[in-house]
């Protein structure tokens, strides 16, 4: 199983929040692995930092699991690229995760409150 | 749903994909092209351990999915404890029959001499030896005389190479004080080196060794292990054959056992000439050695053809010399005789085993086949029928998401499982019945299953894993996911395609049941009217053994066998004593042609002028319990001073006297040099064996021929005839305490050690019908049950609709009897062409033996009704209500 490396001063992710993440951002569309970098980084407002080895990574694994699929296209600037999208079964996987989160970390908020919140937690 | 596996190329692809994208966006940022690659590869880390990762997670995936589906299997097979014995135990018994077999097949048919370039090898074979030579195998053996002149001249070939035993079983040696017995050949110079077999320790022969008959000897690598524990030190030291010292100076390397069919060679030494190392351990003949003999072809004879010569250049420019060779000391041709000529046959494996084995083990092979194919329909049937049983188990797990491919992997492991176990518990089965079969086939050369014979078992275990995998394929892919839903067993009773191809191997394992039943059938018979055919003579209470006396002169011969015979007399049970030179029903016997009234007899064209003769003691006759029907048996006032006097049997009498009384005439030797006048005429009997068809014979009286040497000694006796060997033992040692007892045993033993090889080939071919038949039981009963199980909504509905048990009963027995009649039917003609092809191993049994038939037929239809019953009783006991409740 793949292991986070901290390189950085820029927070590396955990395990399942990276799953997490991916499938969000592929809900917006069909994306190249490079975009999902990128817009995960951009839309954390360069917090969360990708490592980019652990990303395709995951991506197989949730192409594996049937949660998105996958086929070769051309990038915008006629690069080739392996294109990512959700299927179904990412759909409702998305929504149980969201779900699951958001409980998460309203229950951790409530006892964190004066700190603000900077969730880091594990998750199945 | 499935799709192909993501090969680690395109996902190197991808992230290259990754770097150049990167490497555009921080360039359209403003940096260099430069910094922005090299930026770009910073971010992403290490390109080769990211493809590592990608590459080790697909194979653990692998692996992983392998181990599980093992372990899934594993448990599913546990679940149907019944099912997988059943598998296992067939494929043991089918894939370990076969292997055994095969083995022996091998060892003896196909595995060629373990010499040199084994293809440039050929045996010289003689055919029409002139008239008056005696030989050991008129189709084998050749003189000395012939032997000399090819190894000095060997047209057509690097060399001649002869060998010959020391004796027709084992001859006597010494190491150290220890005397014991050994099997030794007599071999040219050129033995080892012309053979090309490499001797690790040690060195072999010289031709100046066989022109000087040096006392030199090499062991071989099984009597190296088996008596020295394989002590290089033996290299060098003294060991004595028949009293003689040879000194060891070499030893073989292993897996070389020497060219004698069957057989293990202990030693070899040089060619001898001396009367204790005779050729065979026969004695002297007129006082000559096999050496100086012309008449005695003994020997036999193997060459290695010239570079570049094929066999028949080397048949065309050998055969003139040998025409002139052969009868060197023969004198002329006689007229009308065919010229003898040399037959040249590969050297491929042993002279003399195709005859003997090939047939009975070819047929074996075929018939131990069919078993394997019986074995194999079985598991496939009975894998068949339970997947079948399991296909809502497939059709749900479908529906739950797995896909085709992993069904599939999952029946595959199963039937891996299925295979890996049956073929261990095959090897070891087939390592058992190797070993048992060659103690019966009497095979002492080494039968180790060798590459040939791993490379076919592990053959047919890969054949049946895959038709175990492919059998499943179609259960696997039939099952959809839909299927679940329904819920009707009457429904999924339609897919008729199935079942008819469930019929089908039904009515196939018939066909082969009927075949393996009537080829069984037709050689227990043969076996049976062996075992009963009437010898000819009384054979109860007859025990014999062997005596080899040290004498030097005939006198001393005669004198010892007169006081042997009447020491023997004496002991209290033994009605009556008498010896041969021959003993009878070994298989052994001494043929030529013999003169009548002064001249070699006239016979019609093409009949053969041969006559079988042996030498006999007083009482010869009188003993066996062989009738005379005119004249005389020999008696003691027959000496060497009285008249010479003979015996013939009928046969030679309607042969040779043709309407004229026998009895006072004079019969001779070939060249008329021994004459002797007939005093008595004996009803035909076995002589050689239990299968022969009479043939003239002629006794000799022993006391009147210069002969002296071994003989066998026959007792009648009463009561138990072996009680009688501890006394006789000590009757011989009062003449001479070294004299062993040689073979002892009865008569009737001896006779029935003719029929071995139709005695191991009926009892196999027994086996493998029993064998067949409960397979073929347990292949229908399995069949039978599963369908009952899966038609009982069906019964229900009838017997519902008023249908009674016995009809019910009826409609499974019909459908068994049904298959049963069409496997005969296809099952009768093969039948025929096997007994055909038994035909010449037949005997008092005709090919088309109508009993035989008959009980095959009666066989496979009690297994197909005893196979029906239960399953049948269980149909008629099924309860309507119960049963279409349950849907």
């Amino acid at each position: 199983m793949p292991t986070q490396e901290n390189n950085d001063d820029r927070i590396a992710l955990l395990q399942g929040t990276l799953d997490l993440l991916i499938l969000k951002t592929l809900l917006l569309g069909p994306c190249h692995g490079q975009g999902v970098a990128r817009s995960i980084q951009r839309q954390s407002e360069e917090v969360l930092f990708v490592d980019h080895g652990s990303l395709y990574l995951a991506l197989q694994r949730l192409e594996d699991r049937n949660l998105i699929q996958a086929k070769w296209g051309v990038s915008e600037n006629n690069r080739k690229a392996r294109f990512y999208s959700l299927t179904a079964k990412g759909r409702s996987e998305l929504l149980d995760k969201t779900n699951q989160w958001n409980r998460l970390t309203r229950a951790m908020g409530l006892i964190l409150e004066p700190q603000g919140l900077k969730p880091q937690n594990e998750e199945g | 749903m499935s799709k192909q596996k993501r090969s680690a190329e395109d996902f190197a692809e991808e992230v290259r994909a990754h770097l150049q994208l990167e490497a555009d966006e921080l360039r359209s940022e403003g940096l260099s092209p430069e910094e922005a690659s090299r930026r770009a590869h910073v971010e992403f880390g290490s390109v080769r351990a990211a493809n590592e990762r990608f590459y080790l997670r697909s194979r653990i995936q692998w692996l992983d999915s392998i181990l599980r589906d093992l372990r899934y299997g594993l448990r599913s097979l546990f679940h149907s404890p019944g099912f997988a014995i059943t598998a296992v135990l067939t494929l043991a018994l089918g894939i370990g029959a076969n292997t055994a077999v095969f083995s022996v097949m091998n060892a003896v048919l196909l595995r060629s001499l373990p010499v040199a370039d084994p293809t440039r090898l050929v045996y010289l074979h003689p055919s029409h030896a002139p008239h008056g030579t005696g030989t050991i195998n008129s189709r084998e053996t050749l003189s000395y005389a012939i032997y000399e002149t090819l190894r000095d001249q060997h047209p057509g070939f690097a060399n001649v190479i002869a060998y010959v035993p020391l004796a027709i079983n084992k001859v006597a040696v010494r190491y150290e004080a220890q005397p014991e017995e050994a099997e030794g050949d007599m071999v040219s110079g050129t033995f080892f080196s012309g053979l090309g077999v490499k001797l690790p320790r040690g060195r072999g022969f010289t031709e100046q060794e066989e022109k000087d008959h040096a006392p030199v000897a090499v062991i071989s690598y099984n009597y190296w292990t088996r008596r020295f524990a394989r002590n290089p030190e033996v290299l060098g030291t003294t060991f004595y054959v028949n009293g003689i010292a040879f000194t060891i100076v070499g030893i073989s390397g292993e897996g070389f056992e020497g060219l004698e069919a069957g057989r293990s060679t202990d030693f070899w030494i040089p060619l001898q000439n001396r009367p204790e190392l005779n050729a065979w351990g026969n004695p002297l003949d007129e006082g000559k050695t096999y050496a100086a003999n012309p008449t005695w072809w003994c020997l036999r004879l193997i060459g290695r053809l010239a570079p570049g010569v094929n066999k028949q250049q080397a048949a065309s420019a050998l055969n003139p010399l040998f025409q002139r060779a052969a009868y060197i000391g023969l004198g002329s041709p006689v007229a009308g005789e065919k010229p003898p000529t040399l037959n040249l046959e590969e050297a491929k494996g042993f002279p003399g085993f195709s005859e003997e084995y090939g047939r009975p083990l070819r047929m074996l092979m075929a018939m131990v086949g069919f078993v394997l194919l019986i074995a194999l329909t079985n598991v496939v049937m009975l894998l068949t029928a339970r997947n079948a049983a399991r296909q809502r188990e497939f059709s749900m797990r479908l529906a739950l998401g797995a896909g085709r491919r992993d069904l599939l992997r999952q029946l595959l492991a199963e039937s891996l499982l299925l295979v890996a176990t049956g073929g261990v518990l095959a090897w070891v089965f087939a390592k058992t019945a190797t070993r048992a079969l060659a103690s019966w086939a009497q095979i002492e050369s080494s039968l180790a299953p060798d590459r040939t014979v791993m490379a076919f078992a592990l053959g047919i275990l890969v054949l049946s894993a895959l038709i175990f995998g492919l059998a499943p394929l179609r259960i696997a892919l039939a099952a959809g996911p839909a299927l679940s839903l329904k819920t009707s067993a009457a429904t999924s009773n339609a897919d008729a395609g199935r079942s008819r191809g469930a019929r089908i191997m039904v009515a196939f394992q018939m066909t082969l049941c009927v075949v393996l039943l009537v080829g069984a059938g037709l050689l227990i018979r043969t076996l049976r009217n062996l075992e009963n055919t009437p010898l000819g003579l009384r054979v109860d209470g007859l025990v014999v053994f062997g005596v080899n006396p040290h004498v030097t002169s005939i006198p001393q011969g005669k004198a010892f066998y007169r006081e042997l015979i009447s020491k023997l007399r004496a002991l209290p049970g033994v009605e009556s004593v008498t010896v041969m030179e021959e003993r009878i029903g070994s298989w052994s016997s001494d043929n030529s042609d013999m003169t009548v009234e002064g001249r070699l007899p006239d016979v019609p064209n093409g009949s053969s002028r041969t006559v079988r003769s042996n030498v006999a003691g007083p009482d010869f006759f009188t003993t066996l319990g062989i009738p005379v029907l005119a004249g005389r048996d020999f008696a003691d006032s027959d000496t060497e001073t009285s008249p010479h006097v003979g015996i013939i049997n009928e046969e030679f009498a309607k042969r040779f006297f043709p309407n004229r009384n026998p009895l006072g005439r004079t019969i001779g030797t070939d060249d008329a040099r021994f004459q002797m006048t007939v005093v008595g005429v004996v009803k035909d009997h076995k002589y050689r064996s239990i299968d022969e068809e009479p043939i003239p014979m002629a006794w000799y009286e022993y006391a009147q021929i210069p002969m002296a040497g071994r003989m066998d000694v026959e007792l009648r006796v009463h009561g138990d005839p072996l009680a009688i060997l501890p006394s006789a033992r000590k009757a011989l040692q009062q003449i001479d305490p070294n004299l062993p007892l040689i073979k002892p045993m009865l008569q009737r033993e001896q006779y029935n050690l003719t029929i071995s090889s139709q005695t191991l080939f009926a009892r196999l071919a027994g086996c493998f019908g029993l064998l067949a038949v409960v397979l073929v039981a347990t292949g229908l009963y399995g069949t039978l049950a599963y369908r009952v199980n899966r038609r009982t909504a069906e019964i229900g509905v009838r017997m519902a609709m008023g249908a009674g048990r016995s009809q019910v009963v009826w409609m499974i027995l019909r459908d068994s009897l049904v298959l049963t009649a069409i496997g005969v039917i296809a099952g009768i003609p093969l039948a025929f062409a096997i007994g055909r092809a038994l035909a010449s191993s037949l005997y008092g049994v005709e090919p088309l033996d109508a009993l035989t038939y008959t009980l095959a037929i009666l066989g496979v239809t009690i297994v197909a009704f005893v196979a029906s019953a239960a399953p049948a009783s269980r149909a008629a006991s099924v309860d309507p209500l119960k049963a279409l409740r349950t849907e």
